[in-house]
């Protein structure tokens, strides 16, 4: 069973994500951002179930476990869509949210596609292994899919403030569980370590996100780093 | 047809670069699964024990349902 600690990091995790959304439409970017709140809103209501469930059933039950994992996968593929929302922001004054749309369900279904080839050959619990190997691999395409994006912000000289915010927190986040998750793999000794990191690593995001909402203002726009030098 | 197709080749690039990446992290995995959404305590991961596919039992033989207990 979680301690207090586990369970006050949770409490602040669950806060978080909920505001969020109030900062979202405190703020009047709720719709412009719906993805993104959308991902928030259901990640708290997961969250409250869980706690239910944990409650009622315990920590080492298959309800938990089975739970936990299921929604773990519909919220990475929530996150994914939210990331291709940001893609389509960025994207949207070139004219190409049609491309991006198309590339995007392209490429969720290429890597539905090599879940289940991996996952095929076992025949034991072949769903569970589809949904965990599946959201594994989602992040991962996540994880590349928004420094992709960074690069497209920094090529397309992006100045909203708000939106380059959101982008660099989540590739600050998808890369903290990316090391984490290395460390913990190639470092067995700190793997405790790495595991109790996991839930206040799970906190950062909706903290830079509400922070992102709170405190930058929604037209406000970043002054050119540099002017372009054009040799005479 | 051209941009259809760039988008073909960009979608290919961020899988195999994803998969590749993924590789790469989980060349010494143990069975751990990384889990990324919200601050719920992880219950213990569902490979903890390997994910090679379980072997058929060595007391069944056939897939015939068996017949009820003589001793009944």
């Amino acid at each position: 069973m979680p301690g207090p600690i586990e369970f006050m990091v949770w409490c602040l995790g669950f806060a978080s994500e909920v505001a969020v959304v109030v900062c979202a439409i405190r703020a009047k970017v709720f719709k412009r951002y719906l993805p993104l709140n959308l991902y928030m809103a259901a990640s708290a209501t997961v969250e409250l179930l869980r706690y239910r469930i944990l409650n009622h059933y315990g920590f080492t039950s298959s309800n938990y476990f089975y739970f936990y994992y299921y929604s773990d996968a519909l919220l990475t593929i929530t996150l994914y869509l939210a990331l291709i929302s940001l893609f389509v922001i960025v994207f949207r004054e070139m004219s190409a949210e049609r491309y991006v749309i198309y590339g995007a369900s392209l490429l969720l279904g290429g890597t539905a596609l090599f879940s289940y080839l991996v996952v095929q050959q076992s025949s034991n619990r072949l769903l569970t292994h589809f949904v965990v190997e599946m959201s594994q691999n989602l992040y991962f395409v996540g994880l590349v899919l928004t420094y992709v994006l960074w690069g497209a912000i920094l090529k397309l000289r992006e100045t909203r403030t708000q939106l380059i915010q959101l982008v660099l927190s989540l590739g600050v986040y998808f890369s903290l569980f990316a090391v984490n998750y290395a460390v913990r793999n190639l470092y067995p000794p700190f793997s405790p370590l790495s595991i109790a990191l996991l839930q206040f690593l799970g906190c950062f995001l909706p903290v830079a996100w509400a922070y992102a909402f709170w405190r930058i203002p929604k037209d406000a726009r970043l002054a050119p780093a540099r002017l372009a030098v054009i040799p005479r | 047809m051209s941009r259809k197709l760039t988008v073909i080749l960009l979608v290919l690039l961020i899988l195999t670069g994803a998969m590749g990446l993924k590789t790469l992290v989980t060349t010494h995995a143990d069975g751990a699964v990384m889990m990324a959404n919200g601050a719920a305590p992880a219950p213990p991961s569902p490979w903890k024990n390997g994910a090679a596919p379980a072997p058929p039992s060595p007391w069944k033989n056939g897939a015939a349902p068996a017949p009820p207990s003589p001793w009944k």
